[in-house]
């Protein structure tokens, strides 16, 4: 059988070992151990622990007494939970771990004590989820047996814990300066697009929210003990993973952990997602904001009927009737929009709800299936309104053998194209005055609507062609009237 | 004639008939309007080339846009802004709500009242 190499063994123990001489200068250490402190053999070969890792707390006043004890009496010392942080990157950036150390003394010839052998475990997971599973209901006490209630505090929590787990508001607990996530429940990570934190800091885990103040909310509370609490609080969270952050509006609170002395050990994060209720708010506003925009448009249009028909109506009762007639034509089209949800209309019904009033067989009306918007709806409406009055009045709508055509149709480059026709009335002749109704027509179509008019006074009658470009007519997917 | 004799008056409105409505207010202040526009395009073109302004009656909202950049141009120009809105003060953005603004419907008298520190500030 060959020899064994123990420091072969000794180097390859999967839990990290390292042993000191008397002044607590190390004299060895294995892989494990470099590993776990992120150093080399070389590194720290002759160096005295404390110098290396100098902690003038508790736990080192713990680790200490252990080793005094060690040499003191000849006889393994163990330390159950010790926290103690230690560097995680070459940069000295601390990372508050927990270990469970035994101390082992090695004799020399005469009896006493020549090294320390240390073995660490690391427990930190297992302090973590023993801090999860009493938060926040029971503090922590810094002298728990851990590794024997650790079963223990699990099975007794184990309701509380799966509460937690599932509960509708969202929780987290996080523990130490740099805020390592010890516990998150299930729609915490929801929140967090299902990403992994337990074991990352806050920073770590969720990059994006670096630079927003939250950090430096939790550095206050875990600092000062103060709670901290907000509503409605705008932050830019990554809810699914590889996409860009997104406007989250959340509910919650920062609480301090506080173990029995009264330390603060962490922070308990509660809280509610609120973004939707936010956005149906906002949505909501828009709407009533839209509403308002309306009616006042609405108001102003009447109101500017209302003076136009007086300015351009001498007799009172005329003006009366005029002004009913052009309100009802609006109040029309505002119908057909609202059935709609004023999104748009059909061209064809807007035509056939104008001219219906009057005599059937003297009209014909035909076209394809066309959509327009809701501004042009209303523009259009007013237009075939003040037409109509005028074929009325003085077309061929005012004799009974007077024939009217309105037909539309989309041209090759999608405009609207509406031909409008009186035949077998009285011959049609250029007003002297310009009119409201040639004003109007004129206006809504070459300027509102952006197309031409081609307006012919005939002896067979009144015909007027409007092409209208696909930009004034064509239904958006928000309409703002 | 009008109390603002002659003031040349610059006027984006996407309604007709509101459109009118404005020009009969404004021909009954005695103003001229110099240059109109009913959509943006429109707006911003005639921003650029119409001549002397000494004021300009802008409704925000037109067409489903908004008149902002045509307002710029204007405002660049150093010509005196006044929107009308259906939203009101609130409605618009706040760089912009430092000028001057009218909430629509609005009556002969609120256009007289808006205009009167804007053509006043012009030179009279």
């Amino acid at each position: 059988m060959d020899e064994v190499d123990f420091a072969r063994i000794f180097d390859v123990l999967p839990s990290p070992f390292m042993l000191l001489d008397k002044e607590l200068r190390y004299v060895t250490a294995n892989r494990a151990y470099l590993e776990t402190v992120g150093r080399e053999l070389s590194d720290i070969f002759g160096e005295n622990l404390f110098d290396l890792f100098p902690n003038s707390g508790e736990s080192g006043r713990r680790l200490r007494e252990s080793f005094d004890r060690v040499m003191a009496t000849g006889k393994p010392d163990t330390l159950p939970y010790l926290a103690y942080p230690i560097a995680r990157s070459a940069e000295g950036e601390m990372e508050e771990r927990f270990w469970t150390a035994v101390h082992v003394p090695v004799l020399d010839e005469g009896g006493s004590v020549r090294y320390v052998l240390q073995n660490t475990v690391d427990v930190t997971e297992i302090a973590r989820m023993r801090a999860a599973s009493t938060v926040p209901f029971t503090a922590l006490s810094a002298e728990t047996q851990l590794i024997e209630r650790t079963r223990e505090a699990e099975a007794s929590n184990a309701d509380f814990r799966r509460l937690f787990q599932q509960a509708p508001a969202f929780f987290a607990v996080l523990s130490g300066p740099r805020h390592v996530f010890t516990f998150a429940s299930d729609s915490y990570l929801r929140l967090v697009g299902g990403r992994s934190v337990v074991g990352h800091t806050v920073a770590d885990a969720l990059p994006e929210i670096r630079g927003q103040g939250l950090i430096e909310l939790l550095d206050r509370v875990f600092s000062e003990g103060y709670v901290h609490q907000a509503e409605g609080a705008r932050v830019m969270l990554v809810r699914s993973e590889g996409k860009p952050p997104e406007e989250t509006f959340l509910d919650f609170t920062y609480h301090p952990i506080r173990d029995a002395d009264g330390t603060i050990t962490g922070v308990f994060v509660q809280g509610m997602d609120r973004t939707e209720a936010v956005r149906a708010t906002q949505r909501q506003r828009i709407l009533i904001d839209e509403l308002n925009h309306r009616v006042n448009n609405t108001m102003a249009t009447v109101q500017s009927i209302a003076s136009q028909t007086l300015r351009s109506t001498a007799d009172p009762a005329t003006a009366r009737d005029a002004f009913q007639a052009r309100i009802t034509a609006l109040a029309k089209a505002h119908n057909m929009l609202s059935d709609r949800n004023w999104h748009d209309t059909e061209i064809g019904c807007l035509v056939v709800q104008e001219l219906s009033a009057y005599g059937d067989g003297q009209i014909s009306c035909e076209g394809p299936r066309l959509v327009v918007n809701s501004k042009a709806t209303i523009a259009l409406a007013l237009l075939l309104h003040e037409l109509a009055t005028n074929a009325i009045r003085h077309g061929a709508l005012s004799v009974p053998e007077g024939k009217l055509s309105v037909n539309w149709s989309s041209d090759e480059a999608t405009n609207l194209v509406i031909d409008w026709r009186e035949e077998g009335g009285p011959p049609a002749i250029a007003p002297a005055r310009r009119g409201f109704g040639s004003r109007l027509l004129d206006t809504v179509v070459t300027g509102e609507l952006g197309g031409q008019l081609d307006l012919r006074y005939q002896p067979a009658g009144l015909s007027a062609r409007l092409v209208i470009p696909p930009a004034a007519y064509l239904a958006r997917e928000l309409t703002l009237g | 004639m009008g109390k603002f004799d002659g003031r040349r008056i610059f006027v984006v409105e996407d309604e007709t008939l509101v459109l009118f409505n404005l020009e009969d207010i404004l021909a009954d202040l005695g103003c001229e309007v110099v240059g109109q526009a009913m959509r943006l395009d429109q707006a911003v073109t005639q921003a650029q080339a119409v001549g002397e302004v000494d004021a300009a009656i802008l409704d925000v909202n037109i067409g489903g846009t908004t008149v902002f950049p045509a307002a710029e141009i204007l405002a660049q120009r150093g010509i005196p802004l006044l929107f009308a809105t259906g939203y009101g003060r609130d409605g618009l953005p706040p760089e912009w709500q430092d000028h001057a603004v009218i909430m629509k419907p609005y009556s002969p008298q609120d256009v007289e009242r808006a205009l009167s520190p804007l053509l006043a500030r012009a030179g009279a």
